[in-house]
């Protein structure tokens, strides 16, 4: 349109004039931007806190299986060792950035006993020095330590599982399970330490044993699974996408973490939705504002309006003007907004947002133990998301005002007062 | 500009001019029935009472408001069918109003005021400027540039409303009251701007009025009454 500029340098003058009130417009959108934008960075970091959370205790962010394995967690559905080659190979070469730290277990359930009795465990052995990377058990030693390089006939179990067991460093117990022969084989451990991850599921039956032992037990030549851990759950898709061909020709599935994990995905995605609806809440009211705040000045101004139709400008300029004051106004706040919010998340980039005064200890969501101190994390995506949907609904709230002020008649708004 | 008429052309005409509004118990007719003709280069006041439909008839004039029967003629062409953007490039090209309130746009100085028609039409900056420097010169608005509306006098913002009007070469200024706000001096200056730039640039204007000192300066006077031209 040929009379754009002379509207929008109208439009900038209109809202120059009533200084006070574009910038109290302003601030209302660009508070509830810059509250989008922290509340998302502050979920993102905690969402990812718990995937990670999740993932280390669990199997990783990609985990490779023979076919099968997955339903009945059966020994007879297990990898062979050339399986496991080729699932670690596949890592490699799916050309995931990061790196991929890749942990072979061989996990089966059984029980623990003692001379105090008996309970189920879920017993995994795992390598030393990879899961001292990959899992926080070893940063939740509540007694004794967590497995080393060079240990045997060793245990590492949870607060749970000891106390109900009467166990506790140096102690002894046997573990039971179904050996891949089919038969029940037994095996005698000393307890080397304690963890208490928070969780009661894990603190009451998951049991590590070093990798050697469970092979050698259970007379398992290659694993159970190959879990992978990555730098963040973004690098999970690609890894998928990367590996899926290699993991097929060498007969193994391989899936990502919300399928290993479906309960900690169910709470992330509720989480997410709880999050979106308290947002669209907001923006409705900053909405509602702007829409207010617009249409207000639109009655202010009927007289210049009218005016502005006498003088030449059709219905559909004059509210292009009203229009456009409402997408500088929207673009300021924009800016304003995104700045803000990154700045309100710089404050708590070091240490986090400690809401461990508003929730109960040793909450668990989704099998992973909340962490009170939420750190924010900038998702570029959903700042571009938060920022699109502030322009959405700028833009939105603009138009009822403009449509007015093009239906205006210039008959009846030029008149005396 | 345009150049001054010679001819006796038809700066506006209307045939069998209605304007009815819906209003209960009964509709308003606020004009009925009104013919008018105004040559290019006239000077035409139209008088009578308050509620005589002066306003309304000037409105039909301007394409600010449609008749419910009749038609309007502006420098030849029939607008009173015209859709609503058409409707606005006449107005825009062929019309210039002034108000009995200044109307002025309250977030432009007064030459941006002056030359907002200009800007609308696309005038280059450079010859907007010089017409306003030269009309300013003319009616006495030199060095008041660059004032705000409220930083000017009733006068000086009705003078800045004939400038911003006759600046965009219309075929017609109409008008309303356009001294009804000032004083008698003041008024007298006004239309003294008013009657120069009729009789140098050969602006057609039609204004109302009810001001008795006014009509005597018209060059001819056309009465409503009830909404009708009387005689």
């Amino acid at each position: 349109m040929v009379r754009l500029p002379t509207l929008s340098w109208l439009a900038l003058r209109n809202l120059g004039r009533e200084m006070r009130r574009s910038a109290l417009t302003a601030a209302a959108m660009a508070v509830g931007l810059a509250l989008l934008i922290f509340s998302r960075t502050i979920a993102d970091g905690a969402h990812e806190d718990w995937i990670d959370a999740g993932v280390r205790l669990g199997s990783g962010h990609v985990t490779f299986n023979a076919p099968g394995y997955r339903d009945g967690e059966s020994l007879d559905d297990r990898m062979s060792r050339a399986q496991v080659e080729a699932a670690l190979a596949a890592i490699g070469d799916s050309g995931t950035s990061g790196q991929p730290l890749a942990s072979v277990r061989v996990a089966t359930r059984g029980l623990a006993s003692s001379p105090d009795g008996a309970l189920p465990a879920f017993i995994v052995g795992v390598d030393a020095a990879t899961e001292t990377m990959f899992s926080r058990l070893g940063e939740e030693v509540v007694d004794g330590r967590y497995l080393q390089d060079g240990d045997r006939l060793h245990a590492f179990l949870g607060v749970a599982l000891a106390e109900r067991l009467g166990l506790r460093t140096g102690s002894r117990m046997v573990l039971t399970a179904q050996a891949a022969s089919g038969d029940i084989e037994g095996q005698l451990v000393r307890v080397v330490g304690v963890y208490d991850s928070g969780v009661e599921e894990l603190d009451r039956t998951l049991v590590h044993v070093p990798l050697g032992t469970a092979r050698s037990w259970l007379g398992v030549e290659g694993a159970t699974a190959v879990a992978v851990l990555l730098p963040h759950s973004s690098f999970t898709d690609p890894l998928l996408d990367g590996a899926e061909a290699a993991a097929g020709r060498a007969g193994l599935e391989v899936v990502g973490w919300p399928e290993t994990q479906p309960d900690l995905y169910s709470a992330l995605k509720l989480d997410d939705g709880g999050d979106w609806a308290f947002h669209i809440i907001l923006f409705a009211i900053v909405a509602l504002a702007i829409l207010n705040a617009i249409f207000i000045s639109v009655l202010h101004r009927k007289r210049e309006l009218g005016l502005l139709r006498a003088l030449g400008l059709s219905g559909r300029e004059t509210g292009l003007v009203v229009y456009i004051e409402g997408i500088l106004l929207t673009v300021a706040s924009g800016f304003v907004g995104v700045g803000l919010g990154l700045a309100v998340m710089f404050l708590f980039f070091r240490d986090g947002l400690d809401i461990s005064g508003l929730m109960p200890e040793d909450l668990n969501f989704g099998g992973v133990a909340f962490d009170p101190v939420m750190v924010p994390v900038i998702e570029l995506k959903h700042v571009v998301q938060s920022a699109l949907l502030t322009f959405v609904i700028g833009l939105s709230a603009s138009l009822y005002p403009a449509w007015h002020a093009a239906r205006l008649d210039p008959a009846e708004t030029v008149k005396v007062d | 500009m345009r150049e001054k008429p010679t001819a006796r052309e038809s700066a506006v005409r209307t045939e069998g001019l209605w304007k009815i509004y819906p209003q209960e118990p009964r509709p308003v007719e606020a004009v009925r029935g009104v013919d008018i003709e105004v040559s290019a280069g006239e000077f035409v006041a139209m008088a009578g009472p308050s509620g005589s439909g002066k306003t309304t008839v000037l409105n039909l004039l301007g394409g600010l408001t449609r008749p419910s029967r009749g038609k309007v003629w502006i420098d030849g062409r029939e607008i009173s069918a015209l859709p609503d953007r058409e409707l606005a490039k006449v107005r825009l090209s062929r019309i210039g109003f002034v108000f009995q309130s200044y109307n002025l746009l309250p977030v432009l100085t007064a030459a941006e005021n002056a030359e907002f028609t200009m800007l609308l039409q696309g005038v280059p900056a450079r010859e907007r400027r010089e017409r306003v420097r030269r009309l300013f010169a003319e009616i006495g608005l030199e060095g008041l540039e660059d004032r705000m509306p409220p930083k000017l006098s009733g006068g000086q913002q009705q003078r800045v409303a004939v400038a911003r009007a006759v600046l965009a070469d219309p075929a017609l200024v109409l008008a309303d009251e356009p001294t009804a706000n000032l004083d008698s001096a003041m008024a007298e200056a006004l239309l003294d701007v008013m009657e120069q730039l009729n009789r140098e640039q050969g602006t057609t204007f039609v204004f109302s009025t009810h001001d008795p000192r006014v009509m005597r300066r018209a060059g001819r006077l056309i009465r409503l009454v009830d909404g009708q031209v009387e005689g």
